[in-house]
């Protein structure tokens, strides 16, 4: 039991990696908090509470750090996707993009950094197209850029007390993927593709990205602070352009 | 004195390959006089400004011997560009001992011999520039180029250390870090085992390539001999230590998932 008597938020719960997050901290003995915009999920196991938060608005995030109390470990994984260039990004296109992924991320540090005890841990979901851009995805890009940035500020102003490290996943297996590949031509060559530009040969799952969270979470990772970890099956590890698939 | 480097010595070596004669050429134009050093002579005629020299960069003495003589030449030497470079298209488990050892002779011996030995020529200038041949492969990988990609990145480290160890003395260093540039060396990757053409025309394996960059082409040797030419010059008086990417935004970018 990795985080035993240690207490965790983790937003974005309802699904894919942060549903993920939540079971892993449940299994390693956390007490665990997540929060999502709608109702609780029929299936969030009972021992997780669920708080009905916007991480977007300053007042939600507030109104949920109240409620909460005292904290070992903040997950900030909530985000959104919108699949557009900078051209056809609109006005609510930033809002709920950078709203979510980039003040939200903002908001939860700021309320929560408090309520941190001292050796506590920020994990933030930042992205490797934070790192290499993914096309047609403009502003997601530069939300998890700005994760990015962010996640170096607090690991240099709050060195001290908190550590702060962000996981950039690659591809996992989560709606925001097959939402990608419903958009090709012949989703299932894509898919085939997409899997043979994975050194691994697979895409990933919401599992492996919260082991990492574990271990960022865990007093094991006491001297991991300001970096970011890329879990993506060696995808970025290799050269865009790979003449056998051209 | 129009020549953005008049007046200015350089040592360019590789300087027969695709992209050094191309820097060559460049650098006459511009002004400056120009040792095309090379173990093989350049295809075309020198143009006015530049002379052909034998050098093979892997051997000590044949090194100290050519900046001996340099040194007799000139008062100093203000440009060095370590072009000469080998690929071997091959994994770690086909590369053998000697093909290894070949690779880092000339892309990481080289550089660091000739380096060494121009640098106190390099001194005797009003601020000198050494620029390096690194490569997008020294960050990403491409696919069977091991032993290649493992030179480039130690390149990019030893551009930095002498970045700062020789800053001081007035000795900016850098590193180009080319992507896909049209040079014999990208013809004998596409022509070779280690590009999964699959049988395909080299014309289709090619204009596939080009559709992979964002800007939809791949490098000329000349589009990397203006940026040698820039970082040569007094322009980038403070540029130093830095690696250039110079890849049409190939890298910049996730893999492309096909839609």
């Amino acid at each position: 039991m990795q985080l035993a008597s240690k207490h965790a938020l983790v937003t974005g719960g309802r699904q894919g990696i942060g549903r993920g997050i939540v079971h892993a901290f449940l299994r390693e003995g956390a007490t665990v908090l997540t929060c999502g915009r709608g109702d609780r999920p029929d299936d969030l196991p009972d021992a997780c509470g669920w708080h009905r938060t916007d991480v977007a608005s300053p007042e939600q995030v507030a109104h949920l750090a109240k409620a909460t109390g005292a904290l070992d470990i903040l997950v900030n994984n909530a985000g959104v996707q919108v699949e557009k260039t900078v051209e056809d990004s609109t006005d609510a296109d930033w809002e709920l993009v950078m709203g979510v992924n980039a003040r939200g991320v903002f908001n939860c540090c700021r309320a929560f950094l408090p309520l941190l005890r001292k050796g506590g841990s920020i994990i933030n979901i930042g992205s490797i197209s934070g790192q290499v851009a993914d096309p047609e995805m403009a502003l997601y890009n530069a939300s998890k850029a700005f994760v990015h940035g962010l996640t170096r500020s607090i690991a240099v102003d709050h060195g001290p007390h908190i550590r702060c490290n962000a996981i950039c996943p690659g591809w996992i297996e989560t709606g925001m993927l097959d939402a990608g590949f419903t958009l090709a031509d012949e989703p299932e060559v894509a898919r085939e593709e997409a899997l043979r530009r994975h050194p691994v040969r697979r895409f990933g799952k919401p599992e492996d990205i919260a082991e990492m969270a574990v271990w960022l979470a865990s007093d094991l990772a006491g001297f991991a602070n300001g970096q970011l970890f890329t879990i993506d099956g060696g995808l970025t590890a290799a050269s865009p352009l790979q003449p056998g698939f051209c | 004195m129009s020549g953005r480097i008049e007046g200015k010595t350089a040592l360019v070596t590789g300087g027969a390959g695709g992209i050094g004669w191309a820097i060559c050429r460049r650098f006459a134009a511009e002004g400056a006089q120009v040792i095309c050093a090379d173990i093989t002579a350049p295809g075309d005629f020198p143009p006015e400004g530049v002379e052909h020299r034998n050098l093979d960069i892997a051997d000590e003495s044949a090194v100290s011997s050519a900046f001996a003589r340099l040194g007799a030449e000139w008062d100093s030497l203000d440009i060095l560009v370590n072009a000469a470079g080998i690929e071997i298209e091959k994994t770690i488990e086909d590369t053998t001992l000697e093909e290894w050892n070949h690779s880092f002779a000339v892309n990481v011996t080289g550089t660091f011999l000739t380096s060494k030995f121009a640098l106190p020529l390099l001194r005797k200038g009003d601020g000198a520039s050494i620029i390096n041949f690194g490569s997008y492969d020294g960050f990403i990988a491409d696919p069977g180029l091991a032993a290649y990609c493992a030179t480039k990145g130690a390149v990019h480290a030893l551009t930095r250390a002498m970045a700062c160890d020789h800053g001081p003395e007035g000795i900016r260093v850098n590193a180009i870090c080319p992507g896909y540039v049209d040079t014999p060396m990208l013809q004998s990757f596409f022509t070779g085992d280690g590009s999964g053409g699959g049988g395909r025309s080299i014309d289709a394996l090619q204009q596939a390539v080009r559709d992979v960059h964002p800007m939809r082409t791949y490098g000329t040797p000349d589009d990397v001999a203006n940026l040698v030419l820039w970082l040569a010059s007094d322009e980038a008086r403070y540029a130093s230590g830095q690696l250039w990417v110079l890849d049409g935004g190939l890298s910049a970018q996730v893999q492309q998932m096909r839609l």
